[in-house]
């Protein structure tokens, strides 16, 4: 299994412990990951032009197409952004021909075959449960472990292709691969607050506190994210915050701990 | 030359040259680039930088420091690992024009110490001199072919004051090797030489050393056949009277060729004094570029080194920009100014280059914004002739991505990334924020008015169609049947409830605004921006409208369209 890595803007320089346990956890389970220079996915300018948003978005999946590989990204976010500008694609055929004609100019194409995929439905869904099970060394029996899904990993369903929108059940399955107990918070599906952080300072920080508390009275030791935009607010928030806070642990850091590996090598 | 006259133009230029570094230097203390420098005086300034590097010398960081003078500064690591043609270019100048200045330009000073023996015409000088030469040549020729590849379709950052170096260093170098070639060609310079060395020789065998010179050495005498006799003749006293101190001048093998060429004009050359002016043009030429080493592009000979030194001085992933004291952040920052030569390498890796591209805005690349950061530093950026530049500084800074590439590749080691959030603060306290900001400012309703106010013949059909197409179709929201499920899973409005800094209407208002047909009144909307897109609304909708969707659209709009009747600053 091989996959173009998608890592976005945010992890590789302030979330670097995603991407080395990122890759720590697929080598190994058998997953080879290539490294192209990718682009911005075009999410901060969906503010400012759709056109810019979806051509710099279309440009990392002809990259990717040009390498005969499928896309994946651990960020929710990233993921998201791909997965609009390919629907805003389909949907507008003058747009195409100015996306194809500005791909041209690098003499790139797409011509719509790659996938985007994110890091936990190829981890549910490609590589099964049963396998991620199986390569667990070290269970992290009794750890209680909120999950916190990241709204582009799961909305809109139609586009996110990940589960049921309304009761998601993989992140949880995910979790109890590793051995660890994932608990029920009634606020495990809303937002984490980033996106909110420039415009509502105050209104985004309200949101994050409003789901740590949430984790913490529903008896959750660690909340586990997949989305670097998520991970970084909740440890930001909590960062010389003198309320109550928990541990954040990306689902990558928690699987590896799960499988033996060392701390270090997930950026622990 | 008359000595009066070298020594004071050399005396002028090295002033100028001084004055010049003084000026520039002292930028590093003036400059105010960052919120946290705004209030430094230049006292503190100066005693942070003093203690910074008292401190980063007397503790471990020193072999930090040592190191980066060894790979970073000497053998240019960084530009190595990212530009290996460029690198190369780079090493044959600096080693070219290194030993020129220190084996030629200062052999008054430094010849006998540095280089035992030294004689402009003795192996291996001559050659040497030759070699040096052509290496700067060859090596500035490669940096413009590299230069020249590289060239997008952007706007060019580069400065005249480039060129102008290109320009006097190209100056220098061609009258050097022509200097030289005349004088290995001139019949009036063989004959003042042979005077000097060979002055005691009887006529005969005078003539037969010029024969010799002609045939063998490149002399323009124009007697190219000479008897073998004379030949022998010549050669005996040449061993005798010249080979100690003069190499052949093949040995020059730039300038030689040169003076074969240059053979028939010669006697033209003598007659018109060519070696006296081409001294001049070369000897002035190398006096205007140490007169403009601090006005120039080359400055960054010295600033370049010193920010690879200061920025080693941090420990791994923290660059001093983000560890140090305000005050050495403040000048690590305007030094990046002086160290940055523009060479695009940042440019070419960053995130939102294709954005850039895409908007037609240069001002979202590293290099542009390193020069709007500058130009705001010094207030010309708020000067009403450079709206279009403010502007577009202001909204390359709101899309950086922060992602690290320019800093990870930049060849003088910047700290670009403390930069961008310096002049984000900078921007902001100007008055140019992230359009969240700037849409802030008014009420929707006021936003509204003043779009009225400004009704003009335009019509904005096309804009909607082609940029906000599900807003400007009204069937995909004229299903929106008031339900508020999405004003219920809404979790901005949620927790609005009892905030004073909660959202003016619900997303089943702004739904309901453009059913009526009243889009505008939405634009400037707090529901609009504060929507954290997490699609909550949309994916709850029984009428299947893509609320969040529209919303994008909506700010998109806003952007376009609001932008266009705000003043280019917001009063601060």
């Amino acid at each position: 299994m091989k996959y173009a890595l998608f890592l976005g803007c945010k992890i590789p320089s302030q979330l670097p412990a995603y991407e080395a346990s990122t890759r720590a956890v697929l080598a190994q389970l058998g997953v080879s990951l290539v490294d192209l220079e990718f682009s911005c996915c075009g999410y901060p300018a969906r503010t400012i032009s759709r056109d810019a948003f979806v051509l710099s978005a279309v440009r990392n999946l002809a990259l990717a197409e040009r390498a005969g590989l499928d896309l994946l990204t651990p960020c929710s976010c990233c993921s998201g952004s791909l997965r609009h500008a390919i629907r805003f694609l389909q949907e507008d055929e003058q747009l195409r021909a100015r996306a194809a004609q500005a791909l041209a100019r690098e003499e790139l194409v797409w011509s719509g075959k790659t996938r985007v995929e994110h890091l936990l439905t190829l981890l549910a869904r490609r590589l099964g449960t049963d396998r991620i099970a199986a390569a667990v060394r070290s269970p992290q029996t009794g750890l209680r472990v909120a999950a916190q899904y990241g709204c582009h990993t799961l909305r809109p369903s139609n586009l996110a292709h990940c589960d049921n929108p309304m009761a998601p059940t993989l992140f949880e399955t995910l979790i109890r691969a590793t051995g660890a107990s994932p608990i029920d918070w009634p606020r495990r599906l809303d937002c984490c607050g980033d996106p909110l952080h420039q415009a509502n300072a105050p209104l985004s920080d309200s949101m994050t506190q409003a789901k740590i508390a949430d984790a913490l009275a529903s008896g959750a030791e660690v909340m586990c994210t997949a989305c670097p935009h998520c991970q970084l607010r909740l440890a930001a928030l909590q960062s010389g915050s003198p309320g109550p806070a928990i541990r954040t642990l990306l689902y990558t850091q928690l699987l590896g701990l799960a499988m033996g590996l060392p701390a270090k090598s997930l950026g622990l | 030359m008359s000595p009066a006259i070298f020594q004071t133009a050399l005396y002028l230029s090295l002033a100028l040259c001084a004055l010049g570094l003084v000026w520039r230097v002292s930028a590093w203390f003036r400059l105010r680039i960052g919120p946290d420098a705004q209030a430094l005086t230049l006292f503190e300034r100066l005693a942070a930088v003093s203690r910074g590097t008292a401190s980063a010398l007397v503790s471990r960081s020193v072999f930090r420091v040592l190191a980066a003078l060894v790979f970073d500064v000497l053998l240019q690591y960084r530009l190595f690992v990212q530009a290996k043609l460029r690198w190369f270019a780079h090493l044959l100048i600096v080693a070219g024009f290194t030993l020129l200045l220190l084996m030629h330009a200062l052999a008054a000073l430094l010849g006998d110490a540095l280089f035992p023996g030294y004689q402009p015409t003795l192996a291996p000088y001559l050659f040497l001199r030759n070699l040096c030469g052509a290496m700067v040549f060859v090596g500035a020729a490669l940096l413009l072919y590299a230069r020249g590849r590289q060239q997008t379709d952007l706007a060019q950052t580069r400065r005249l004051s480039g060129a102008a170096f290109m320009a006097l260093l190209g100056l220098v170098l061609a009258s050097g090797f022509l200097l030289e070639a005349h004088k290995i060609a001139s019949p009036q310079a063989f004959d003042r030489m042979a005077q000097q060395f060979a002055g005691t020789a009887d006529s005969a065998a005078l003539q037969a050393l010029r024969a010799l010179w002609a045939s063998e050495f490149g002399v323009a005498f124009g007697d190219p056949n000479p008897a073998p006799d004379r030949l022998e003749q010549g050669r005996e006293l040449h061993r005798n009277a010249c080979a100690s101190c003069h190499s052949v001048p093949s040995s020059a093998f730039v300038s030689y060729p040169l003076a074969r060429v240059l053979g028939p004009a010669s006697g033209l050359l003598d007659a018109g004094h060519a070696e006296i002016w081409l001294l001049y043009v070369h000897l002035f030429a190398c006096f205007l570029g140490l007169a403009s080493l601090p006005f120039t592009r080359f400055f960054h000979v010295l600033a370049g080194p010193l920010s690879l030194l200061v920025n080693s001085a941090a420990p791994e992933r923290a660059l001093p920009a983000r560890s140090a004291s305000p005050g050495s952040r403040a000048a690590c920052r305007a030094l990046a100014l002086d160290a940055c030569v523009r060479c695009g390498i940042c440019d070419a890796h960053c995130s939102v280059a294709p954005l850039a591209r895409y908007l037609g805005n240069p001002g979202l690349l590293p290099a542009h914004k390193l020069l709007a950061t500058g130009a705001l530093a010094s207030g010309r950026l708020l000067r009403p002739d450079h709206e279009n530049q403010a502007l577009q500084a202001a909204e390359g800074a709101f899309l950086c991505t922060d992602c690290g590439r320019c800093t990870s590749v930049c060849p003088v080691g910047l700290d670009l990334e403390d930069l961008w959030q310096a002049g984000r603060g900078d921007l902001a306290a100007a008055g140019l924020p992230a359009p969240a900001q700037w849409v802030q400012a008014r009420t929707a309703v006021a936003w509204a008015d003043s779009l009225e106010a400004e009704a003009g013949p335009q019509s904005y059909s096309d804009l909607y169609a082609a940029s906000a197409p599900l807003s400007a179709d009204r069937s995909s929201f004229s299903r929106c049947v008031q339900c508020q499920t999405c004003t219920n899973v809404c979790p901005v409005v949620a927790h609005s409830m009892g905030s004073e800094h909660g959202v003016d209407l619900t997303p089943q208002k702004v739904m309901n605004l453009l059913r009526l047909g009243l889009r505008e009144l939405t634009l400037g909307s707090r529901m609009v921006w504060d929507c954290a897109s997490c699609y909550q609304c949309q994916e709850h909708c029984p009428e299947s409208v893509r609320v969040a969707d529209i919303m994008c659209e909506l700010r998109a709009l806003a952007v376009r369209r609001l932008g266009a009747v705000r003043p280019t600053r917001e009063a601060a």
